[in-house]
Order: C-alpha cells, then structure tokens, then sequence
C-alpha cells in the first residue's frame, strides 16, 4: 500500500494544467505504466524515450543471447555514515572489479529481477590502478545513467591490459525498465575517497564508496 | 592519514565554548589554517564516536571521520579563516558533509575543488507557502499525496516528463530560471525568492560533456532517489513572528510544500568529470592534498576556470528542476482543490542551495576581500541588510531552510551578522545522517518505520521499500539538536518549524 510496486491506486488527474506550452496532461502515466496497468487512455503522454507505451514485459522478445549463470556473490556492503562502502574480493584483481561492478548494480535494482536479454560492451582506462577502477565502475553507472539504460546481472572483464591500466569488458542484462524492474538507491557516483585494493598470491580485494 | 591513538588524537582538539570545538594544526599534515566546528552535547558524542572507531592502526578498509576531513580541507592552498565543520557534519568523500571552506580568489595559489561541492551540485530546498490549513488538507492528505507522486517522477531510473530536446537543454543550462519563465513553468515572483535569482551568469554549456548532457537530458524534472524528497509540511511552531509573516506565514497549521531535489545524474557527471580532469593538473601544477577525493585545481588555471562554468550549468539544471517540481506541485493542488495556485497563493518563500562554491564579499583580518566559498552540506545564509539578499527579506536576513528527515521536522531560520563573520554567511543544511546506510537496513524493518510513520498521521510514498529503512528518521542526527545548535552559536537563528504530514520519497 505504500510503494509503488504494490497495490496502489491510481487517481486520473483530468483538469489540464494552465501554463502554455505544457503539452501532456500529467505524471499520471509514467506511474500507471510502472503498475502494469495499461495506460490507453491517456493519449497525451510526453515519452521521453519514445518507447511503445503499450508495450508489455511478459511478451518481450526471447533472448538473443546465451542465459549466463550468476556468479557467485564476492561483495558486500560496508558501514559508512553516509555512502555506501563497496568491499569485493576474488581470485584476482579482475574478478575484483567484476564483482565490485555487479555489486554496484545490485544496489540499484534487485538483480533476480534482471534477465540477461542483451549485452553491452566497456572500455575503460585509467592512469594508475585506482583510475583504471573509478573509470570502469563510471562506464557502467553512465550506461546505466544515460541510453540505453542496461543493468548487468554478469560482467566478464575479457582483457585487463595492466600495464597501460586498460580494460575491456562486456556486461551481460537488460534495459532498464520500471514496469518490470525494483528501484533500489541511485548511486549518484563513484568516489575516490579511501580507495584501496589490495592483492596476495590468489585472492585480490577492492574497497570503493560510491555516492548515494 | 596518520594514525595515532585515539587519546594522542585528543591533543589536538580543544572546546572552545558551550557549542564548539577547535582543530589545532598538525591534526592532519600541512594545515594551512585551524579547523572549528560546532556541536552540542549530544551531536559532540556522534563526532567523537567517529574519531575513536578510526583510531585502529593497521586496519585495511573503513573511512576518515568528520574531523579528519575538516582538517584535510584545512590543508588545501589558499584556504583563508578556518576550515568550518557546521553541526549537521559527518564523514562524506573529501570534504565532510557539512563543511564550509573560503579560499581567496585573488591568491594564484588558490584552488576550487570538486569535492568542496559535492557531486549533486546545487542540491537545495525550496518552500512553497500555500493559503490553506491542517484542517483544509487533512481530510484529502492520502489523495493529495498520491496526486503528487503520480504528478512528480521519483526514485532510481524515474525520467522527466516535462518535455526536452537536446536544443532546450542548452537553453535551460545556460539561463536556469529564466528559461522555467519564458516557457512557463514558474511565476516571475519565483526568481526573486531564490538564491542567485535562479540564475548563475557564469555557466557555460560548451564546458561541460556531452556525457553529462546525456545522463541529464532524461532526468530534468525528476525527484531523484536517497535523501530527496517533496513534503507536504504543516507549520507547527513560530519563534520570530515578525520574520515569519515577511515570509507570508501568518500562524500555525498552515501548510507548505518542501521540495529537496539536485541537479541529478548531471550534476554528478559534470563532478566526475572535473574530478578527473583536475587530477591531471594537480601532478602539472605539484598540488598535494591529503586525500586523492580531494582532487582540486588551482581556481585561475584552465581546469579550475572550466569547473566554475559547468558547476554553474550544473546549479542552472538544478534550479530548472526543482522548477519543474514546483509547477508539478502546484498542479496537484490546484487539482485538488480546483483553485488556481494563485487563488492557493502558493509562493516560493525561499530556494536554498547547499552544495556550491560561490565567489563572494567577505571581510578577513578587517579587510574586504573576494572568496570563493566551497558549501558542502551548508547553506548560505545571509544577515539582514546584506546585497545579495531579496528585498522582501532585507530586514529579517536571509531564510535558510533546513530540511528535516521523514517523520520529523523541518526548520525555516534566518541569517545573523554573527553567522557572517564567523562561518562567512554559513549554516548548517539538515540532519546529518548518525547511522550508516548498511547498519539501518540491518537493524531497522521498513514495516515498522512505515507503521510508526503511520501513526504520527504522514501519509508516505515511496519508490523503494529500503530506502525507507536507510532513511528512517533513527538513521539521522535529531535536525533539533542540529538547528538548536546553530540557533544557540548565533550562526542562524530559528524562525518556523514545520512538520510533514505526506512524504514523497524515491
């Protein structure tokens, strides 16, 4: 009753607002759409996106790409007064970032919500370690932040040029989309502030607080 | 950092008086200046417990406290006064949150930092005033409250829906509130009550990336996720009667609306993208701070020029959004009520922003000089008679509005001459969180939060269950002990509370 994702209702504001130029009726839309609810009755919805409005998740294509198991889970969420403090780990440094990446997403949306109908590639690259680590968690928050919108459920680093701190790497997922997918926290940005990893004979570990 | 015992730290911190405490130099390497910041009995404890759980030598992991932060900040070039821990302080990236800085523009040393802003640039509050009772809007508070969450796009992946094309945007970044005029969004009357009339001349569009331009270009107009939010808030008490009614607040139980939004995924890509960018002049230049998050660039180079422009264009699109809000707001009620927002009288009383750097007037040392003054998680705030402040509010000093945390209040305050010679025009900007993020989902249960919201009689929507737990008012500094403080340092000094009855939240 009080989130979104559950049964609320919607009231249908009708009066037309009074400024000029102010072309759609309301929000009403977006937040109908997000309820699985068909909104054809609202024809003067402004779409950003320009996606279909009547488009419907349970009839979405069959994926083009290969299901991808999950990984197991190598992050966690550390205390921190106002962030969040980022703190995975794994055999190397690669699997590291990998999974300080996803542990990123899974802070955004719930990840079992998240099918892998797509996948997106990433090239990051950076001056020295921590660079090269801001840089690739910033590539997949902008993918996230601007078109096409993709949450990765799986990312695979396939190259991790170490001496020029370059990175290659492909996320596997989908678009976002609120009719379909839970709104966690938005992570605002990846900050520098006590980056550290640290690397031993088979286990590496990374710790990043992002900005919420 | 350098790690030294808890009770060797103590050496270097002195109470000053009843409310605030002093950082000696050599609290952290190379300060420039002294660090201050203002606390209570209660909100001291919260800082002190900081500084002790960081007291662990050899630990890997974990994160500077407030203190250290302050101090760090202390140490950047060109710094003048002290580095200002206002009481709402604790540990951000860089700077603390909480944390004012002035550094002296006409010093070629001198830098601007993009930690000292923060990522969501022009984060603020704004008050809209309205002509009706608790007992006009109680009986339709569930339905009110829906209206606004069905009219204000909120939480994470949330896109606007005041229609933009790339070419608007340009506009709006360049003329900020006054493109909101010209397409009428907002009344003339708004400019006047909001700081910079709503407006920062210096922006320049073709200084930011089309990578920024892309991640804002969807989300204009939107609430935003974590500690935003857009309150329906009844006025619950009135310390300065005469203040209140300049603000057109005539007695209790009257309702307002609080909107506390940013410049969204904007502002934090024109962040990152500086950050990045000056990190490469400060190896040219041979800068050296103490903390990489403190990447900044000297404020007359290319880098730091560059900065200024597109923060402009960043506090630009926040004043553009929160304007969008404020028109979707005053749809929901004119819906409501089927009365027009002018018939509801629904002004802007004021528009604070509490993540900027501003160049300013300051007098240091008796002499008059200009500072670029770094805010991060403080509110600029004015005394009477000040230039810069409307000339509605002349007399009374500029209203500073303190945003509260769900369930509890919110404060409107008012600029002291004290404020402006101690803090240069600061004050504090909320709660401050207490509890970390990861510790309220722990120990808190958002059923429980919810129902407890309940029966305080707020009506709640929310985009996402856990941020009810993150942000439940538990996870926060109490904003009393925070505006008291402030009220009893003579910074600021309280003029309304008000509590919510309906919260909007991502």
């Amino acid at each position: 009753m009080f989130c979104n994702e559950n049964n609320f209702q919607s009231p249908s504001p009708s009066s037309s607002p009074k400024a000029k130029r102010f072309k759609m009726d309301s929000g009403d839309a977006i937040r109908t759409a997000g309820n699985l609810k068909s909104n054809d009755d609202e024809p003067n919805v402004a779409d950003l996106e320009g996606e279909p409005e009547d488009s419907n998740v349970s009839t979405e294509q069959p994926p083009a790409v290969e299901l991808q198991l999950l990984p197991p889970i190598k992050y966690e969420y550390l205390d921190h007064t106002a962030d969040v403090q980022i703190h995975a780990w794994g055999e190397n440094l690669g699997e590291a970032f990998e999974q300080c990446a996803m542990g990123m997403f899974a802070y955004i949306t719930d990840m079992d919500r998240v099918d892998n109908f797509g996948s997106e590639q990433i090239e990051a690259t950076g001056h020295d370690m921590l660079s090269l680590l801001y840089g690739f968690l910033d590539e997949w928050l902008f993918l996230f932040n601007a078109e096409p919108y993709f949450v990765a459920r799986k990312i695979n680093i396939t190259s991790f040029d170490r001496d020029n701190f370059k990175i290659s790497a492909v996320g596997y997922g989908e678009t976002f989309d609120l009719r379909k997918h839970t709104q966690g926290t938005e992570v605002k940005a990846i900050t520098y502030s006590n980056m550290q990893f640290h690397e031993k004979d088979n286990y590496a570990e990374v710790f990043v607080i992002i900005d919420i | 950092m350098v790690v030294r015992s808890y009770n060797d730290e103590l050496q270097y911190l002195e109470k000053l008086s009843e409310n605030s405490w002093r950082i000696k130099k050599g609290f952290q390497p190379n300060m420039n200046v002294e660090g201050i910041f203002y606390v209570n009995k209660q909100l001291e404890k919260l800082m002190f417990d900081e500084l002790r759980n960081a007291c662990r030598p050899g630990a890997v992991g974990g994160f500077l406290p407030g203190m250290k932060q302050i101090a760090n900040v202390a140490a950047l070039p060109g710094i003048v006064g002290r580095s200002v821990g206002l009481p709402d302080v604790h540990s951000g990236y860089g700077f603390a949150i909480g944390n004012m800085a002035a550094f002296d523009y006409d010093d070629p040393l001198s830098v601007v930092s993009p930690g000292g802003v923060g990522f969501d640039i022009n984060c603020g509050v704004r008050l809209l005033r309205t002509n009706l009772f608790a007992k006009d809007v109680i009986p339709v508070k569930e339905e009110l409250a829906q209206s606004l969450f069905d009219h204000i796009p909120v939480g994470v992946g949330s896109k606007g829906i005041i229609p933009m094309t790339a070419k608007d945007l340009e506009e709006a970044l360049e003329m900020g509130m006054d493109w909101s005029l010209r397409e009428g969004y907002i009344w003339a009357e708004d400019k006047e009550h909001c700081e910079e009339y709503g407006r920062m001349l210096q922006a320049d569009p073709s200084k930011v990336s089309s990578r920024a331009k892309k991640r804002g270009l969807p989300q204009l107009g939107t609430l935003g996720a974590g500690n935003h939010y857009a309150e329906i808030q009844v006025v619950s008490e009135i310390y300065d009667v005469w203040a209140a009614r300049k603000m057109g607040i005539e007695e209790k139980g009257q309702v307002c609306v609080m909107i506390h939004s940013g410049s969204r995924g904007f502002g934090h890509q024109v962040a990152t993208d500086a950050l990045l960018a000056m990190e490469k002049a400060m190896k040219r230049d041979n800068i050296e701070t103490n903390d990489r998050q403190l990447a900044c660039a000297r404020i007359k180079s290319q880098e730091g020029q560059d900065y200024l422009k597109a923060m402009a264009a960043a506090a630009n699109f926040a004043w553009v959004n929160r304007s969008s809000m404020t028109f979707l707001s005053r749809q929901a009620f004119s819906k409501q009520f089927n009365m027009s927002p002018d018939d509801l009288d629904m002004h802007v009383i004021y528009d604070v922003s509490h993540n900027i750097a501003k160049i300013e007037q300051h007098i240091v040392d008796g002499k008059q000089k200009t500072l670029l003054v770094h805010r991060k998680g403080s509110t600029r705030a004015f005394p009477p008679h000040h230039p810069l402040i409307p000339v509605d509010y002349q007399l009374t000093g500029q209203p500073v509005l303190i945003g509260g945390t769900m369930g509890t209040c919110s404060y409107v305050l008012t600029g002291t001459e004290q404020g402006m010679q101690e803090t240069f025009g600061s004050t504090c900007h909320g709660a401050g969180r207490a509890l970390s993020r990861a510790k309220s989902r722990r120990n808190l249960d958002f059923k429980d939060v919810l129902s407890k919201l309940q029966q305080q009689g707020i009506s709640i929507r929310v985009a996402s269950p856990k941020l009810v737990m993150e942000e439940a008012p538990e996870s926060y500094k109490n904003v009393t002990d925070v505006v008291d403080t402030c009220h009893a340092a003579g910074i600021s000094k309280k003029c309304i509370q008000l509590k919510p009855i309906a919260v909007i939240k991502g």
